[in-house]
């Protein structure tokens, strides 16, 4: 009989129920969509924000340079996934056949992710050992009128290396006066081989990581000099702190939404079924009950509402990925209990005044019409 | 529940000085009768008369301000909410003026929900309460889909399924055309007949003529 009445109760009650059904359902989309975001978002932001270049630099702590193998050392003792880039810079002055020039050395195969904001013109290196091509800062270029495609000569103790300009670029900063070269190529022509000046890194800063990851290895090598830059990794802290609180004030606030609106339509069901209530009470029903039968037909709406919004957030999840990050959105299976313990709260709390109004309820004068 | 105890074992209904206030307002004032056992008595008198604040007491929907009721020799005075509930569900019958049928629920479900509230369904035997008042062709229709008299033939079986020893009719004909007021007065006659205990409710002295004895109440007060 339980069976009967709740069945034909929801089924007689189409727009009632829906309002209660869509209510809920878009609660549990968008919270669940929101969650899973929330737990995406520091490593699809710290993807973001790898575009804005190298965060961690290690350095020597004493002197002007460090082993190359240092490099090594760091990017093995780092958690697996957290180096996403690096490379190891060696800076000298050499001498070209037209004026003393700035040289840098570096791993060109790293350069695109450490410093993604460079504009170049003519085209970027793409292998380590390139040792016949250069790369040249605009302000430097211009200096010597070189053109993408030109030549520039090293000379030292009477050898000369020629160099062709594959790129020229314009980065803002300090690099537009720097010529980059190969690093073995630097480290042979500054006669310090074996050697960099320092080496920059792009890590992905997962709730804090690379600050942790620094702070053990300054601990660990005492030599070293290891250091976030804070320019990049503290905002991106505070950016994902932001983000993740205002999607928090979102989802409460759907919440709140939610309930109010399953609480407004199960008031007028519980209005609208007065009659039916008091002529249950008349027949002996107990308050219990009646209780646990709209209490039954509510948590039926909540978990099919919460299972069609659970699939409907999936699919917003991916929408917002896509849309802000163009990454996809992970499935994470206890998403599910936490959306669905959620919204069967809401559904609960929303009909917490409305089944206490049954308890009012009195048969007699309710039958009598009065 | 208390204790069932039979001070008098003929009575199916005692009221000693039984009072109803709501506020100064006496609604019910000093009623002393008893009905006996397989007695068919009217309840009547003119609106506001108390008929209806009565028959609340004695269907245990209402509680008495002051005064004793003992109903099938229980004492029902003292009742609290649940022993009420409780004594409706095994001892009373209901019949309602307006039907008032779960609009969603066929006529043998409607009959099956008074099993339920009392103990377990049986649909052989709700069959055989919608069979003896006419309904066998009727049995899976919803209230809109049956006439005035049906639905009242579905409450009154309905009423009858837990086979309740009192059974309380109010104004049971007040909503029906003549052809079926007769049909309920008859099945009304016909339970009499097997000895059922009945209480009508009417201001129609037509109707309170099928009964044996009628109760006539006054400004809440019980009149000779």
């Amino acid at each position: 009989m339980t069976g009967i009445l709740l069945l034909r109760a929801l089924s007689v009650r189409n727009q009632r129920v829906w309002v209660v059904f869509l209510a809920l359902m878009v609660g549990a989309a968008i919270v669940n969509a929101l969650i899973s975001v929330y737990f995406d978002i520091d490593i699809k932001m710290s993807r973001e924000l790898r575009t804005f270049g190298a965060n961690v630099y290690l350095g020597p702590a004493h002197g002007h340079s460090l082993p190359e193998a240092d490099f090594d050392r760091l990017a093995a003792a780092a958690p697996p996934g957290l180096v996403a880039a690096g490379s190891p810079y060696l800076y000298g002055t050499a001498r070209s056949e037209l004026e003393n020039v700035a040289l840098a050395g570096v791993r060109f195969s790293a350069l695109r992710a450490l410093v993604p904001y460079w504009q170049v013109e003519g085209a970027w290196i793409g292998v380590d050992f390139d040792d016949r091509n250069a790369m040249i800062g605009r302000t430097l270029a211009a200096r010597l009128n070189l053109a993408v495609g030109d030549s520039l000569s090293l000379i030292r103790d009477g050898r000369k290396k020629t160099l062709r300009i594959k790129g020229i670029i314009d980065a803002g900063d300090a690099s537009d006066s720097l010529l980059f070269v190969g690093l073995e190529l630097a480290q042979d022509w500054l006669d310090k081989p074996g050697t960099m000046s320092h080496a920059l890194f792009s890590m992905m800063n997962r709730a804090g990581e690379v600050e942790r990851f620094a702070d053990e290895l300054r601990a660990a090598h005492p030599d070293w000099a290891v250091r976030p830059i804070r320019k990049v990794s503290a905002n991106e802290g505070d950016v994902l702190v932001k983000i993740q609180g205002l999607m928090g004030l979102v989802s409460i606030v759907i919440l709140l939404l939610s309930t109010l609106c399953v609480n407004t339509s199960l008031t007028a069901i519980v209005s609208e079924r007065q009659r039916e209530f008091a002529l249950q009470k008349a027949l002996g029903a107990a308050n219990g009950t009646i209780i646990r039968q709209v209490l039954l037909e509510t948590l039926a709406i909540s978990l099919a509402a919460t299972v069609v919004g659970c699939l409907a957030g999936f699919v917003l999840a991916q929408v917002l990925g896509q849309t802000v990050f163009s990454a996809s959105i992970g499935l994470r299976a206890w998403v599910l209990p936490i959306t669905f313990a959620l919204s069967l709260s809401v559904a609960l709390a929303a009909a917490a005044l409305p089944l206490r109004r049954i308890m009012y309820i009195q048969p007699a004068s309710v039958l009598k019409g009065e | 529940m208390p204790e069932e105890t039979r001070e008098n074992p003929v009575a199916a209904i005692e009221a000693r000085h039984l009072s109803r206030r709501f506020g100064s307002v006496a609604a019910l004032d000093d009623a002393s009768f008893a009905i006996a056992r397989g007695e068919f008595v009217a309840l009547m008198g003119a609106s506001g008369s108390g008929k209806t604040t009565l028959m609340n007491l004695l269907t245990c929907l209402d509680t008495p301000s002051s005064g004793e009721l003992r109903l099938n020799g229980v004492d029902a005075a003292g009742f609290d909410e649940e022993a009420r509930r409780e004594f409706r569900a095994r001892h009373i019958g209901l019949v309602f003026q307006q039907f008032h049928l779960i609009p969603y629920l066929s006529a043998l479900e409607n009959v099956m929900l008074a099993q339920h509230y009392h103990s377990v369904t049986d649909e052989a035997s709700a069959r055989r309460a919608l069979e003896d008042v006419g309904l066998a062709h009727r049995l899976d229709h919803l209230p809109s889909e049956l006439s005035g008299g049906e639905q009242q033939r579905v409450c009154i079986a309905r009423a009858l399924v837990n086979e309740p020893p009192l059974l309380f009719a109010d104004e049971p004909t007040g909503n029906l055309d003549a052809e079926n007021e007769a049909r309920v007065l008859d099945i009304l006659r016909r339970l009499h007949g097997e000895g059922r205990t009945i209480v009508m409710v009417t201001h129609n002295p037509a109707l309170g003529a099928y009964a044996q004895r009628i109760i006539r109440l006054q400004h809440g007060r019980i009149v000779p």
